[in-house]
């Protein structure tokens, strides 16, 4: 038994104990209604996630919508109707922010004790009404000077609009495409070992490094289209790392083809391993060609206008599981691929191959 | 280099004897580009970009496949006697980049005449066009060495062909649909100098792995 075994056991128990039990953060999914008339009064019904409003002390508890630093409205009379609901009063003034303007958008914001500072980005919209009620306000908006927001203490993972639970997929989906690169890194470090020093040993750790990756890379992309289909509404939409393990997995399937169709044993792995090293070294270039082509808009992070996590959204709690989680998976299948090195030197054995 | 002329030579004087096989490329392209147009007939500029770079990727794949395969084991054996195996391959990847570049003014030719010339920038095109031949050359020419060691060397010429094929394509795609007009850019610099680059990785992988592919 070597320690790396154990560490890969360890850290996938933890990340999965961490990552699946670890809850969200509190935050706000919706508010009803979602566009109003300025110069109207109106309840508005916060709808959250996770969140305890049940428990907020309508003392301490703050509601209220901004447009920016100059143009922000508190809501009042806050009423808490169970844990995930929350209505409070609010009267626009007749005016927008913006004069001219048809309609104005608000962020949401709710603060208190229990749940921490929730916001919602561009959720009211406030229209522009012809004639308003005549006890509006003409102008009643209050300057931004909130202070001492409190921060959600318990320990938790970010929440993201669109993604929501699904985020705990990261610790799952990311680790088998660094698996899957490493498998075939190595794949290609035995190929070419084998080309220099030919020795059946190199060609059967290369082939079987190779298959280990392939399975990777199908569960990556089978995990990966799971999530495209929640968070981007279908299963394939032309991004970069989809067209590069696409790519990656074609080129292997194709390598296990030149393999096999060679009745000659020793030519065979030669011939594969040449194929390896070039057709790796392709996908190389791909890393710096992809990104200037405008057929294929990446949807992963980096790429402007992704609705997914950047870095800023990996917090702490979500690095202690993800770091130990790409550890993990890619220790793990190294350890699939030693079993499967054993059992196939074995089984040559058996047939005197070796 | 003497060697490498004599070598082209060779190539040249055994595609003329058995002239059907030179014949049998053009004529495939034709068809095809017949073929292509009966389906399709008038299409937009986007749309020819991409058919007439699909018609040049079979096309060349058909025109390297036969490069190493159409000549026996002990008459390449013969050869490799005669000469440095990396000037035959050399001389090979010469001759496929004249063959491909030769077809592909023949197939645009072609096409423009059926399906219409929405080039605008020909000297961007023409670049384009030598830099996918030598792209498709060196990396056909190379795999059509490993698949003639195989079998079933057709099949896997293009099933190994494709996916070692794709960043070439998409460059050469791009840039061609820069000089159609489609899209704006002035940095294609960049795209020139990355088709460069990948041919220059190819070629010298090329050179490195070939002596484990030829000894036997």
């Amino acid at each position: 038994m070597k320690w790396w075994k154990i560490a890969s056991i360890v850290l996938l128990l933890y990340t999965f104990v961490a990552g699946l039990l670890i809850p969200l953060k509190p935050g706000l999914t919706d508010t009803t209604p979602e566009s109003i008339n300025s110069g109207a009064a109106a309840t508005l019904t916060l709808t959250g996630y996770n969140t305890r409003f049940d428990q907020a002390d309508p003392q301490q508890s703050r509601v209220w919508l901004r447009f920016d630093s100059a143009h922000i409205l508190f809501g009042r009379n806050l009423k808490a109707l169970d844990a995930a609901h929350l209505q409070a009063d609010f009267q626009f003034p007749a005016e927008l922010p913006v004069k001219g303007e048809k309609f104005a958008r608000f962020d949401v914001y709710f603060d208190d004790p229990v749940n921490g500072l929730l916001r919602l980005e561009n959720e009211i919209q406030v229209a522009a009404t012809a004639s308003p009620d005549s006890n509006a306000l003409a102008s009643g908006w209050a300057t931004d000077t909130i202070k001492n927001v409190h921060r959600y203490q318990k320990m938790s993972f970010p929440i993201l609009p669109n993604i929501y639970e699904s985020g705990r997929n990261l610790y799952y989906h990311v680790p088998m495409w660094f698996a899957m690169i490493l498998l075939f890194g190595a794949s290609v470090w035995f190929s070419i070992r084998n080309l220099s020093r030919p020795s059946a040993d190199n060609d059967r750790r290369a082939k079987t490094y190779a298959e280990t990756g392939l399975l990777f890379g199908l569960l990556g992309l089978t995990t990966g289209m799971l999530w495209a289909t929640f968070t981007w509404g279908k299963p394939w939409n032309n991004d970069i790392k989809q067209i590069m393990t696409a790519v990656a997995l074609l080129i292997y399937f194709a390598y296990f083809i030149l393999r096999n169709s060679f009745d000659d044993q020793e030519k065979g792995a030669r011939l594969a391993a040449v194929y390896n090293v070039f057709a790796f070294s392709t996908l190389i270039p791909l890393l710096y060609i992809v990104p200037r082509l405008e057929m294929f808009e990446s949807l992963h992070p980096g790429a402007k206008g992704s609705p997914t996590f950047s870095s800023q959204d990996l917090d702490n709690t979500m690095r202690m599981v993800f770091y130990p989680a790409i550890l993990g998976w890619t220790m793990l299948g190294f350890w699939v691929a030693d079993i499967r090195i054993r059992v196939t030197r074995l089984q040559d054995h058996l047939q005197d191959i070796d | 280099m003497n060697i490498v002329l004599k070598l082209l030579r060779k190539e040249f004087l055994l595609e003329f004897r058995q002239g059907y096989a030179l014949g049998g490329i053009f004529l495939y392209v034709f068809s095809m580009i017949f073929v292509v147009y009966i389906a399709s007939v008038k299409v937009p500029a986007p749309v020819w970009n991409v058919l007439f770079w699909l018609i040049m990727l079979f096309a060349s794949i058909n025109a390297v496949v036969k490069s190493f395969v159409s000549e026996s084991g002990s008459r390449q054996l013969y050869y490799y006697q005669l000469a440095p195996p990396a000037l035959i391959l050399l001389s090979k990847i010469l001759y496929n980049t004249l063959l491909l570049l030769l077809l592909g003014l023949i197939a645009f030719g072609a096409y423009s005449v059926v399906g219409g010339n929405p080039v605008r920038d020909n000297g961007l095109f023409l670049l384009a066009l030598v830099l996918g031949s030598s792209g498709f050359a060196i990396a056909f020419t190379f795999i059509s060495a490993i698949a003639a060691k195989a079998n079933n060397s057709a099949t896997l010429m293009a099933i190994l062909s494709f996916p070692v094929i794709i960043p070439i394509l998409v460059t050469v795609i791009r840039l061609s649909r820069l000089s159609l007009g489609i899209m704006t850019d002035t940095t294609y610099g960049i795209d020139i100098t990355n088709l460069l680059a990948i041919d220059a990785i190819l070629l010298t992988l090329t050179f490195i792995l070939f002596p484990y592919v030829w000894k036997d």
